[in-house]
């Protein structure tokens, strides 16, 4: 159990790290996944390991990528229209506000 | 329980080990074995002897992109049918019920998206 | 495998399942109509969630899908707050689907009621699984509406913060979750509650680990909230997007926010609060960053010269404000959080309404562009007056209620012994800073009112956009005046959170 459980630490912190690093929009995108599917590993892993009945933690998962599969989906039309509006997907052009 | 886990995997190991291992080798004998003769004609990409035209980074055409999209949040959704059909013999006619709507939620989707015109290939 | 199929009790969920049928009938009104129509599919919204009230307000208290659906006092007074703020929402975007949304009004309206159920969803669920999906079913609906006006930089950055920094924090909110489940072995929060309890009993050295999960989760709904330090987004996002939509978010999303805060802290991990728990105590972390937004807030406000990112900065000090009822922990607590959203829905959806009105009428969102605006429109200048003092908290105001109901239910809990007489701190710094924040709101009110020039704009109210400054303003007084009403109803939050007043 503790190796499953530090896979999805250590995707986690991958996940982590490339979204803070990152200057591409879709390299963020795929961070945020990995650290979507880091919660999906821990989930099955705590349901298989720790909490033998019920199957809270499958569902759980299964909702997870659901969600995840929603969110990219309107991330990447989103990342569309930055490329429409600035013909490239560098997070450095979106600095037109600052405090 | 460790051990039993982590045992099928070693072979698993060997094999990747021995598998990038005789690539490698295979390269690094090519290498000690062929002649050198860098000239500009061979980095060109070969396109059956034509000369290529243009850059191989095209931008995929916009509309496959939206394509995409649709196809993903179609297909992730059925995530949901495998768990339904596993459980569908203890769950009976309210299953049925509740994954018809489910199913028409989602045509309502494609309806709408059919309607925004986005189908369409112009 | 042997089912037990758990009492569904639809009935309950009927004010969701007809919300979200009825956003689809409104995306498909408008798609059919060929989007001829202007406001036809604003009213139909606005009737829609007028209809939903009706029905809420007979569904009643209890449960269904075993324990996934709750219906108690906390569902049903934070699902007003939702209606009303979409509703308001609603009503004040009129302008912008008139002049700057051609193509897309049904999907506009539709996704604000979408983001509304998500919202509803979020108040009933007593269980992690369900909270997680109602949150985000308010959230990704936001991001799209975010960045509604496609070819704008500004709406299409907002868009852009807020959809990473929203999907990160549902990351970081979900990866906290599955440790909690890991620990306590349900998503049931009840369950949970008693069973993260006798853990710490048992084996005493839960300790890391609940901590982090109790960290990543603070974070993932800080982000939601603004809370510092996870709130550099708000000013950004608020100006970039569309103003009712700032407004929905500044209210809506916030009292979302809240909800799941109080329903995973206040209930779940009741047992971890109070420094005898010490790392894993809850309440002194949450109280720091609500000094945090406070402070941040109400300073960074005063050197804006946009209303919309002034006000973004205002909803982050309100945020802090509400969090002192938050880690009060008593009878009163929850009850002046409840009432506290409700008093800043009102002001803050009416001032956002104000600001939206001015920007349909000129383009214009900088404070200076105000100046005179008493002489040419003063019914305008009066409610956005009305408005920024509520926020400040000044008597007769609805803001002043919510603030007294706040602290005075920090200083009992404060009272009762003394290991909890930090809270005498957090309520000092609220009073101090609710001081300063009068300086930028009256700066507001002094553009209006006190310059010498006469506004070169006469602003005419739009039948919905008078509803909606009407709507607040009976609120903001109504709130100020007369609060008992509306205390007692929230007072039974507590009671159902198990806080018996004595």
């Amino acid at each position: 159990m503790f190796y499953y459980l530090a896979l999805a630490a250590l995707l986690f912190s991958i996940g982590l790290y490339g979204v803070l690093t990152r200057r591409n929009i879709i390299g963020i995108l795929m961070s945020l996944e990995l650290m979507f599917n880091a919660a999906n590993i821990n989930f099955v892993t705590f349901n298989k390991f720790v909490i033998t009945d019920g199957m809270t933690g499958q569902v759980f998962a299964l909702f997870v990528i659901a969600v995840a599969a929603a969110e990219a989906v309107v991330g990447l039309a989103i990342v569309l229209l930055v490329y429409r509006n600035w013909q490239g997907i560098k997070t450095d052009y979106i600095n037109v506000m600052k405090w | 329980m460790k051990g039993f886990y982590v045992a099928p995997y070693l072979s698993i190991l060997i094999f990747i080990v021995i598998g990038i291992g005789l690539v490698l080798f295979t390269f690094f004998l090519a290498r000690l074995i062929r002649p050198s003769h860098p000239y500009p004609a061979k980095t060109i990409n070969y396109e059956c002897a034509e000369l290529p035209i243009g850059d191989s980074w095209i931008q995929f055409n916009p509309r496959f992109y939206i394509f995409a999209l649709i196809f993903v949040i179609f297909d992730v959704e059925a995530v949901f049918l495998f768990p339904w059909a596993v459980a569908f013999g203890q769950l009976g006619l309210y299953a049925l019920i509740e994954m018809v709507i489910f199913i028409l939620i989602l045509f309502y989707g494609l309806y709408y998206a059919w309607k925004q015109g986005v189908l369409k290939w112009v | 495998m042997d089912f037990q199929l758990p009492d569904y009790n639809l009935r309950l969920m009927l004010p969701e399942i007809f919300l979200f049928l009825w956003a689809l009938v409104v995306i498909t009104f408008d798609v059919v109509t060929k989007r001829k129509s202007e406001s036809a599919a604003g009213y139909l919204s606005l009737l829609g969630l007028l209809i939903t009230g009706g029905i809420l307000s007979f569904t009643g208290y209890g449960r269904g899908f075993g324990t996934m659906f709750f219906s108690d006092p906390m569902a049903l007074f934070f699902k007003v707050i939702f209606l009303g703020s979409a509703f308001m929402a609603i009503g004040s975007s009129f302008g912008i689907t008139k002049q700057k949304i051609v193509n897309h009004r049904g999907e506009f309206f539709g996704l604000i009621l979408f983001s509304t159920v998500g919202m509803m969803f979020l108040a009933s669920s007593q269980e992690l699984l369900s909270l997680y999906i109602g949150l985000e079913l308010t959230t990704i609906p936001l991001f799209v509406l975010a960045g509604f006006f496609k070819d704008n930089k500004l709406s299409v950055e907002a868009a852009m913060k807020y959809f990473i920094i929203g999907a990160f924090s549902s990351a970081l909110l979900i990866y906290g979750i599955s440790f909690l489940y890991g620990l306590s072995g349900t998503t049931d929060i009840l369950q949970m509650k008693i069973n993260l309890a006798i853990t710490h009993l048992t084996f005493k050295n839960i300790g890391v680990t609940l901590l982090l999960s109790i960290i990543l989760v603070i974070a993932g709904i800080g982000f939601k909230l603004s809370l510092p330090p996870f709130h550099q987004w708000t000013p950004d996002v608020y100006e970039g997007s569309p103003t009712p939509i700032a407004a929905f978010l500044s209210v809506g999303s916030k009292a979302a926010g809240l909800v799941a805060f109080a329903k995973i802290f206040v209930n779940g991990l009741s047992a971890f609060y109070g420094p005898e728990m010490l790392p894993n105590d809850w309440g002194k972390l949450v109280a720091t960053l609500a000094v945090l937004a406070m402070i941040i807030g109400n300073t960074v406000a005063i050197r804006q010269t946009n209303i919309k990112r002034m006000l973004a900065y205002s909803s982050i000090a309100q945020v802090g404000y509400i969090m002192i009822g938050m880690v009060a922990m008593n009878e009163l607590g929850l009850s002046s959080v409840a009432f506290y959203a409700f008093a800043y829905m009102f002001a803050n959806m009416g001032a956002f309404a104000v600001v939206a009105i001015f920007e349909d009428k000129t383009g214009l969102t900088q404070i200076s562009s105000y100046a005179g605006l008493s002489k040419s429109s003063p019914l305008l200048a009066a409610s956005m007056a009305v408005f920024l003092l509520s926020l400040a908290g000044i008597p007769p105001l609805a803001g002043f209620m919510a603030k007294y109901y706040v602290f005075a239910a920090a200083i009992k809990t404060a009272g009762s012994s003394a290991s909890s007489s930090w809270l005498y701190w957090l309520v000092g710094v609220g009073m101090l800073t609710a001081v300063f924040s009068l300086y930028y709101y009256a700066n507001v009110i002094k553009e209006m009112y006190f310059s010498k020039e006469t506004s070169p704009y006469r602003v005419k109210f739009s039948a919905p956009a008078l509803m909606v400054v009407c709507l607040g303003l009976i609120g903001v007084f109504l709130l100020g005046l007369y609060p008992e009403p509306i205390m007692r109803f929230a007072s039974d939050i507590s009671a159902s959170f198990g806080f018996i007043p004595n």
